[in-house]
């Protein structure tokens, strides 16, 4: 596990001398991803002019409703910076045959597939949702206690494994396709759906659809966990919410393994 | 088991052996035209190609072995089995006594991979910085590391390029610095995809000086791909010959150029361009370039037609040398083209 550490610091080193190679590509990337966010607030800004919360008594008033939003950023910007970038070239090794050189590395494969890139940029949306968490947190009705503070990082990191989980299920596809340039749209459109408070999800469509993103691809629980742990009183249901999170992210991870190692072997690389 | 005894039987065990290896792929035909690519939307025809077909071979410790064979003839599919990178259809492989597919670590160690297009360092940084991150992956003890590294950037003269980023490389800089960071963990084997593929002749006879050292040195068994003889002749005292995924040939050098070709070449330089007459005299299939005649001689008659052709006196000078390597194995490659195969480039899915 040290070494593992050992190496994806050495990683994480060369994209930072990479990027500080390309300052001013680096310093676009981060002006791109905060502008797009800040578009993204200044629409849910808008959206509370005109109603006190999202979805009548769901309890997502402004306050929570940031902390929502910001515990979402701080969990897609750890996928984002970490495992994305890799992910996203994966695509390109595969059919350019790239991969063969992790194949021969006496390394855990999905670790470096997963793991060899490093998007720092992406950690500026990671920073402001830690400031709307920061501003959200002391305008709840109720403050989150010390049990609460123990739990949200480790929701979050269950989050994160889910995600993970995802972004390892969509990179074997890659591999068994041989071409996946669709790999990002595909992670867009399903993200799409944990971005929103699982309320919203009701009726004869909402309410399958939120139990197939709970239970089947459980992407709702990848923010709602940590931000109800956050924003609403930690008892009854929500232990419930945080062991269903934490069943998913184990979940989560042991079948995009096992679904990564039966891809790996029938890896069939390209001509050179 | 005394030293000796165990010294003899690595010796003697073979670092890789192969038996009945083959890898066939399940290739979609493409048919052409707006159409036919829509109907393929719901019913594809596809068939079965064979890139390896029951390949035996075992290879001993600190052999050079080059494995020649036409675009498309499974040299490296079969590299590509022995690295692990791909797992066959049937066949099994041992390579340092693993199974190259299992993907042990322990295995992936022991062995380098190097591919003439296609680059491994960090594209954008200095090669140092991926010798860096393979010190790590590979854990290299440090003062090991630095006493390697220094040697092979000395051998290849790349010292002063270590911390120049490789995209503003030359493609014979970034292969020698390939071949550092290949052989930085000092593998057993060495793996070798064209290697002096588009390099100019300078880069190419440094590369072979270096390999032939490290091989040398070092006891690396080595299996090398290319198209280029001359990479061949530098550095292999073993041959093995592909086509359509067989073994066509598997022996030494000078072998190959005995039991393929009938002839040598015999090169005079006369005092005057030839008259037809003349050139029809000596009785073997010729090429006058002027006052110079190429003839054709059958390997056997040597000895008898050479007096002769010395008792001219025209003749100012005379070279006897075998038939180039490249016209034998290019022979070799089209004897075996007539066969119905429908082996595709390498192994593209």
């Amino acid at each position: 596990m040290s070494r593992y550490l050992a190496i994806f610091r050495t990683f994480a080193r060369a994209c930072l001398v990479r990027d500080m190679t390309f300052r001013a590509n680096f310093l676009l990337e981060c002006l791109t991803s905060l502008g797009w966010m800040s578009m993204n607030l200044a629409f849910y800004l808008l959206v509370f002019t005109f109603t006190p919360e999202i979805g009548a008594g769901s309890g997502w008033t402004k306050a929570p409703f940031f902390a929502f939003v910001g515990t979402g950023l701080i969990v897609n910007s750890i996928v984002q910076a970490l495992f994305m970038p890799s992910a996203e070239e994966l695509t390109e090794m595969v059919r350019t045959g790239g991969l063969d050189a992790v194949l021969v590395q006496p390394l855990d494969a999905q670790f470096l597939v997963s793991m060899h890139r490093v998007d720092f940029s992406s950690f500026a949306n990671g920073l402001v949702g830690v400031g709307l968490v920061a501003w959200a947190v002391p305008r709840l009705e109720h403050a989150p206690g010390p049990i609460a503070w123990l739990v949200y990082p480790l929701t979050i990191l269950c989050g994160v494994a889910i995600l993970y989980g995802l972004v390892i299920m969509l990179a074997a596809a890659t591999i068994l396709m041989g071409r996946n340039q669709s790999l990002y749209d595909f992670w867009f459109y399903l993200t799409n759906f944990s971005r929103y408070p699982a309320e919203i999800y009701a009726g004869p469509w909402g309410g399958p659809l939120r139990a197939v993103c709970t239970f089947v691809i459980p992407i709702l629980l990848v923010v709602n966990v940590p931000a109800r742990v956050l924003a609403r009183p930690l008892a009854g249901e929500a232990w419930w919410a945080v062991v269903t999170a934490l069943l998913a992210a184990c979940a989560s991870l042991a079948v995009s393994r096992a679904v990564f190692q039966a891809a790996l072997a029938r890896y069939r690389s390209a001509s050179s | 088991m005394d030293n000796s005894a165990s010294r003899s039987k690595s010796e003697s065990t073979p670092v890789i052996e192969v038996e009945g290896l083959a890898k066939e792929y399940r290739v979609h035909d493409k048919p052409e035209g707006l159409a036919a690519s829509v109907r393929s939307l719901f019913h594809r025809t596809s068939r079965v190609v064979e890139a390896l077909r029951g390949v035996d071979l075992r290879v001993g410790r600190g052999e050079f072995v080059a494995l020649l064979g036409p675009n498309g003839a499974g040299k490296t599919t079969f590299l590509k089995l022995l690295s692990g990178i791909i797992t066959p259809s049937r066949g099994t492989a041992r390579v340092l006594g693993h199974v190259p597919w299992v993907r042990e670590n322990e295995f992936r160690r022991r062995f380098a991979l190097v591919m003439g297009q296609r680059n491994q360092l960090w594209w954008d940084l200095p090669a140092a910085e991926s010798f860096r991150l393979h010190r790590e992956i590979y854990r290299i003890e440090p003062s090991r590391f630095t006493r390697v590294r220094d040697e092979l950037v000395d051998l290849l003269g790349v010292r002063q390029l270590v911390l120049q980023p490789v995209r503003e490389l030359s493609l014979g800089e970034r292969m020698k610095l390939e071949l550092v960071a290949a052989l930085l963990h000092e593998p057993e084997v060495l793996f070798l995809d064209e290697p002096t593929i588009g390099l100019d002749v300078v880069a190419q006879h440094t590369i072979h000086a270096f390999l032939r050292h490290v091989q040398a040195e070092r006891r690396v068994t080595v299996m090398l791909t290319t198209h280029y003889m001359k990479d061949v002749a530098a550095l292999c005292e073993r041959v093995i010959v592909i086509t359509h995924g067989d073994i066509l040939y598997d022996g030494s050098l000078a072998d190959i150029v005995d039991r393929f070709t009938t002839h040598k070449i015999v090169t005079l330089d006369l005092d005057e361009v030839p008259s037809p007459a003349r050139v029809a005299r000596y009785g073997f299939p010729c090429e006058v370039r002027g006052p110079r005649v190429v003839l054709r001689v059958d390997r056997g008659r040597i000895a008898e037609v050479l007096p002769d052709i010395l008792r001219d006196e025209g003749v100012r000078d005379v070279s006897v040398e075998d038939v180039p390597l490249e016209e034998i194995v290019a022979e070799l490659f089209r004897s075996t083209r007539t066969r119905p195969v429908g082996a595709p480039a390498g192994a593209a899915p």
